[in-house]
């Protein structure tokens, strides 16, 4: 699992870490938003303040493009089917197949976009403690009357604490189902019923045990509700956060 | 003064199966207890009761003097229970997020369960883990991470069912640390183990269970020689007819 670490919640004393949780997450929905109106100058801007921002929080140059590689096949995916998919002026021709010069710039800016808001994610997950996130999505859902705040905030912190578990798991069940020869059956289907059983009972057992733990800790939706608290720093960042998008959307 | 009192404890599964039959035990404050018995004799059972994770069928079990079934929260708090398998009971996404759990279901104060959460850290060694993810950890510090997530909530009794299932020398040296350390202080301990070998030194009571039932209940040294009979594995020490020794010596 050490590979999936990149994108987790790192200690620090940069200013991102400082700033309130609710307002880092009105960043983000902001920059994201804002990211679909932005062309080349802005999205370079953009691209150079995410930037310095993940290296001042910690966060190095190489291991930002680690983080890319995981997304590059959906990047690189989107870039092709956006280039073969856009009418314009001919670039490359194959058969029925054409790369129009109108699709390469289109599929490039959409993909710039997507990196804008992976990037903005990931100073965002980097940043803050999982509990503040989890506290941060309860406030935002408190002010819905018929949605259980607490327990979906708990749900979801559940599925981030037990995601790489159950990976673990998938992996460990598909290297045994290799020693015992799994590889010479071909099909697919045969396979994949035969990893996804007993991963899904494996599963659904260790959910079970993980309940009854949680009943003899005492668990209830009534509990101590999570602090949070905003400064003066927050209210700046957020004048120029909301400034940087007004600029961007203008323009 | 007895903390633990089972009366005619019985207790039948939803498919009728017998998993106690008429268990009665006393525990004193402050004693270290080993249960021991084969798989399926009962042990997780008995020690479910204790906590109201299961309620009996028939009979009581009361934590000092009250019954458990009368208040679950108290009881829950009072008998901390430290599972088998430390990744199914670990649910914080951060050490410091887990151990919170716990004070946290108690309805604290925000500044009572930090301080909980970093006195009962420092306890278990685990401070500089505070913000690790839990499933980074070895299974020595998964465990430690277990007990610090139990001790948080302040329990008088702390029960530990296999507590060196899985784990390695060094992990079996650093939990039953923890266990001698956790007895030292005052609290009652409790383990359920099918291997004897680590623990038995410490104890101060043996209980053997088996098919549900309290069969033998003596201090070690009288139970040694008769453990094989029961599906137990007697200590190398004591088939080679020396005394047994602490895994920590």
């Amino acid at each position: 699992m050490a590979e999936l670490s990149a994108f987790n919640f790192r200690p620090g004393s940069s200013v991102l870490h400082g700033l309130d949780v609710r307002f880092k997450l009105i960043f983000l929905v902001l920059i994201s938003f804002t990211s679909l109106k932005a062309y080349t100058v802005a999205l370079s801007v953009l691209t150079l303040v995410l930037v310095a921002a993940l290296m001042h929080s910690g966060l190095s140059l190489k291991s930002i493009l680690k983080t890319f590689r995981y997304v590059s096949v959906l990047l690189a995916f989107i870039f092709i089917a956006r280039a073969l998919s856009t009418p314009g002026s001919v670039v490359a021709e194959f058969k029925a197949i054409s790369i129009t010069r109108e699709g390469i710039y289109y599929g490039a800016m959409i993909c710039w976009r997507l990196v804008i808001v992976i990037l903005t994610g990931l100073s965002f997950v980097l940043t803050t403690r999982p509990s503040e996130i989890k506290a941060a999505v309860e406030w935002t859902l408190n002010p819905f009357p018929f949605i259980p705040a607490k327990r979906i905030a708990t749900m979801m912190s559940l599925m981030v604490r037990f995601l790489p578990v159950i990976i673990d798991q998938a992996k460990e069940t598909a290297d045994a189902q290799r020693a015992r020869g799994i590889e010479n059956r071909k099909n697919p289907v045969y396979r994949l019923g035969k990893l996804g059983i007993p991963l899904m009972r494996r599963t659904f057992e260790r959910a079970d045990k993980l309940a009854v733990a949680m009943e003899a800790r005492c668990y209830s939706e009534n509990r101590t509700d999570p602090v949070l608290s905003s400064g003066i720093m927050d209210w700046i960042a957020l004048c120029g956060v909301v400034c940087l998008c007004l600029v961007i959307i203008s323009a | 003064m007895n903390i633990i009192e089972i009366e005619n404890l019985s207790h039948y599964f939803a498919d009728g199966t017998c998993g106690l039959e008429n268990i009665n035990l006393t525990i004193e404050e402050g004693t270290f207890v080993v249960i021991a018995g084969q798989n399926g004799s009962g042990k997780t059972t008995l020690l479910k009761h204790l906590n109201g994770l299961l309620l009996p069928t028939t009979g009581t079990v009361r934590l000092a003097g009250v019954p458990v079934s009368e208040n679950l929260v108290k009881a829950r708090q009072m008998v901390g229970m430290v599972f088998q398998d430390p990744d199914s009971q670990i649910v914080g996404e951060t050490v410091c997020d887990d151990v919170a759990f716990g004070p946290e279901n108690l309805c604290l104060d925000r500044s009572e369960v930090k301080r909980r959460v970093y006195r009962t850290l420092k306890v278990v060694g685990l401070l500089d883990f505070e913000d690790q993810k839990p499933h980074l950890l070895s299974g020595g510090e998964k465990r430690r991470l277990a007990i610090a997530g139990i001790l948080a909530m302040e329990p008088k009794v702390l029960v530990f069912d296999e507590p060196f299932s899985s784990l390695d020398y060094p992990g079996v040296k650093q939990v039953l640390k923890q266990i001698i350390s956790l007895h030292r202080s005052g609290h009652t301990i409790l383990a359920a183990a099918h291997d004897l070998e680590k623990v038995i030194a410490h104890a101060d009571r043996l209980v053997i269970m088996k098919d549900g039932k309290v069969v033998k209940d003596e201090t070690p040294s009288q139970l040694l020689g008769e453990l094989e009979a029961f599906g137990i594995r007697e200590p190398c020490a004591s088939r080679l007819g020396m005394e047994v020794q602490s895994w920590l010596n």
